[in-house]
C-alpha cells in the first residue's frame, strides 16, 4: 500500500489530500502540520474573524472530524523537521520517520521581519496564524490607536478593519501609494483615496526605523524622522517562502520550492504546491502566488500529480481583497504593462482596470466591480489580445472576446 | 408547503441567463439551465453578494465576489469560500406567468 505524506496543514495541504481520496487514492495518507488547529482559511483572519463577526471554525477547511472519516492521519501540531529524499521519509520533530512513496510540500510562507530594534516589544504584532489575530484582537480591544507598517494587501485590509471596529489608524508605507506594488500608482490611488475618506492617516515614502517603548509599543520611529504613536503596531511588510523541510535535498529553494509546470520537484517524487511553491507557469514563467484560490487548486493538481497526471497547472491565478464596503479583485500576473484600459470610472472608484503587454492582456483588477475579473481569466490563460475598445465597454461580455479554438 | 407567487412573466428568463426577484423579505434568484429553471436564494452565504450577478457555469452558480460556486439544483457548496449551502426553492411556469414557493 502505498503511503503519501502532505507535510503543510494548510489550505493547500487540507486540499490536496481531500482531492487525493476524491481520486479514489486509498493508500496511508498522513496530514503533516505545525499548527495545532485542522486547517483554517486565513482570508477571516484580517476581516471577519478579526472584527469578531464570525468564529474561527467557520473557516476550517474541512470539519475537524473529517480527517479521520477519510482515513487521513491528521498530524496538528507537529512540525516535519525535514525530507529525507534519499530515504524516503519525512523526519518529524522528534526523529519519527515517515516512509513516502509521494511527498507533498505545502509549508507555505512566513512573514518577513524588518529586523529592526524594538521589533520584538510587547505590542508589535504580525498576522499571519490564528493565534497571531487572536493577540491582535486582544490588544485592539484595549487600544485606541494602531500604527500599520506597510500598506499592502494586508496592512490595507487591516486598516479597514481597525477602522470598522472604530479604532485610529496611522499607516507608514515604503512605496509612493497603497498596494503600488502589486497595482500601480494610479489604480493604488484609488484605494489610497478610499482608505482617506475612511480617516486612515497614511505617510508614504517612509519607513520604519525603529519600534520604541518604555517595555511596551509606544511608537514607531520613521527614517524621515517621524514619530507615529499608537497602542499597537501590525507590521505587513511581505513574506518569504519556507522550505525549510528541504534544506540539503539538493532541491532548489531560493525564492521557494522549485517546481514544473507539473508541480514536481528535481526530485522524483517530490512535489510542492501553494504559497511555497515557485513554479513554471505557462504564461506567466517562473512565479510564486500566495493567495486562497491558488492554494487550493495548486493543491489539487499537486494531488493529481502525485497520481501521475500529465497536466500542466495554468491557472491564471485570481484572488480578492475586501477593504470596507470595497470588493478588490485581481487576475492574472503582471510585473509589468504598457497600457492600461479601463471599463467602468476610476472618479467613480467602480472600474475594471485591464493591463496589457504588448497588447496581451496579462492581468485585471476590479474595483467594486464584481464579475469582469473572473471572465477576464480565460482570456487571461489564453494570452489573449483583446480588442482595446470592446475592453472599455461595459456592454461587451469578456467571454465573447476569447479566440475561437485553433483560430 | 408555501403557495407559489407570482415574480414574473414565463420565459423572461433566457436559456443560460440568471435573474433576482424579491419575495417577501428575501431575493431568490432565478436561473435557466437548459430550459429548466431552478430558484435559489440569491444572497451568497460567505458575504453577502448577489449570486445572479455573478456567472453560470452549468448547474453552477459562481459568486462575482470571492468565486464561491454553488450547486443550483440543491444548494451545495461546490468551491469555498463559501462554507454554508444556499437554500433552494421551487419554482414554475404556469399560466404565463414566473411563480416561485418560498
Amino acid at each position: 500500500m502505498a503511503t503519501f505524506v502532505v507535510v503543510g496543514a494548510s489550505l493547500a495541504g487540507a486540499s490536496a489530500a481531500a482531492a487525493l481520496r476524491e481520486a479514489g487514492f486509498d493508500g496511508r495518507l498522513v496530514l503533516v502540520g505545525e499548527d495545532p488547529l485542522p486547517p483554517y482559511e486565513r482570508p477571516p483572519l484580517s476581516k471577519e474573524y478579526l472584527r469578531g463577526e464570525q468564529p474561527l471554525e467557520k473557516g476550517f477547511v474541512r470539519p475537524p472530524e473529517w480527517y479521520g472519516e477519510q482515513g487521513i492521519e491528521a498530524r496538528f501540531g507537529t512540525r516535519a523537521e525535514r525530507v529525507d529524499v534519499e530515504g524516503r521519509a519525512v523526519v518529524l520533530d522528534g526523529g519519527e520517520r515517515l516512509p513516502y512513496d509521494a511527498v507533498l510540500v505545502t509549508t507555505g510562507s512566513r512573514n518577513r521581519r524588518l529586523g529592526l530594534p524594538g521589533e520584538d516589544l510587547p505590542g508589535v504584532f504580525d498576522l499571519r496564524t490564528a493565534a497571531d489575530c487572536d493577540r491582535i484582537r486582544a490588544a485592539a480591544s484595549r487600544a485606541r490607536r494602531v500604527v500599520l507598517v506597510g500598506m499592502g494587501f494586508i496592512g490595507a485590509e487591516l486598516a479597514a478593519s481597525f477602522r470598522q471596529l472604530g479604532l485610529e489608524v496611522t499607516a507608514v508605507e515604503y512605496f509612493g501609494t497603497v498596494l503600488e506594488r502589486v497595482l500601480g500608482p494610479e489604480l493604488g490611488g484609488v484605494l489610497e483615496a478610499i482608505h482617506r475618506d475612511h480617516g486612515v492617516e497614511m505617510v508614504f515614502r517612509d519607513a520604519a526605523e525603529r519600534f520604541e517603548g518604555d517595555g511596551r509599543f509606544e511608537a514607531v520611529r520613521t527614517r524621515e524622522g517621524r514619530r507615529l504613536e499608537g497602542d499597537l503596531c501590525v507590521v505587513g511588510v511581505g513574506t518569504e517562502p519556507v522550505a525549510d523541510v528541504l534544506e540539503g535535498s539538493g532541491i532548489a529553494t531560493k525564492g521557494g520550492v522549485h517546481v514544473d509546470a507539473r508541480l514536481r520537484t528535481s526530485v522524483p517524487g517530490v512535489f510542492a504546491a501553494g504559497d511555497v511553491a515557485l513554479h513554471d507557469h505557462p504564461v506567466f514563467g517562473r512565479i510564486r502566488v500566495e493567495h486562497f484560490d491558488n492554494a487550493i487548486k495548486m493543491g489539487e493538481a499537486a494531488a493529481r500529480a502525485m497520481l501521475g497526471a500529465e497536466e500542466v497547472f495554468d491557472d491564471p491565478h485570481w484572488f480578492w481583497s475586501d477593504q470596507y464596503d470595497v470588493n478588490i479583485q485581481v487576475a492574472g500576473v503582471a510585473t509589468s504593462w504598457d497600457r492600461v484600459v479601463i471599463r467602468g470610472s476610476l472618479e467613480e472608484r467602480s472600474f475594471a482596470a485591464f493591463l496589457l503587454q504588448d497588447g496581451v492582456l496579462r492581468s485585471t483588477v476590479t474595483v467594486s466591480w464584481p464579475r469582469d475579473a473572473r471572465r477576464s481569466m480565460p482570456l487571461i490563460r489564453a494570452g489573449a489580445r483583446p480588442d482595446p475598445e470592446a475592453l472599455a465597454d461595459p456592454e461587451v461580455d469578456l467571454r465573447t472576446l476569447l479566440p475561437k479554438e485553433g483560430g | 408547503m408555501a403557495d407559489f407567487v407570482k415574480v414574473g412573466e414565463a420565459g423572461e428568463v433566457g436559456e443560460g441567463e440568471m435573474a433576482a426577484y424579491v419575495v417577501d423579505d428575501r431575493t431568490v434568484a432565478i436561473a435557466n439551465v437548459g430550459g429548466t429553471l431552478y430558484a435559489f436564494d440569491d444572497v451568497c452565504t460567505h458575504a453577502a453578494c448577489s449570486l445572479s450577478e455573478g456567472d453560470l457555469d452549468g448547474t453552477v452558480v459562481e459568486c462575482p465576489c470571492h468565486g464561491s460556486r454553488f450547486d443550483v439544483t440543491s444548494g451545495e457548496v461546490v468551491q469555498g469560500p463559501a462554507a454554508d449551502p444556499i437554500d433552494t426553492f421551487e419554482v414554475r411556469e404556469e399560466g404565463g406567468e414566473l411563480q416561485v414557493s418560498i
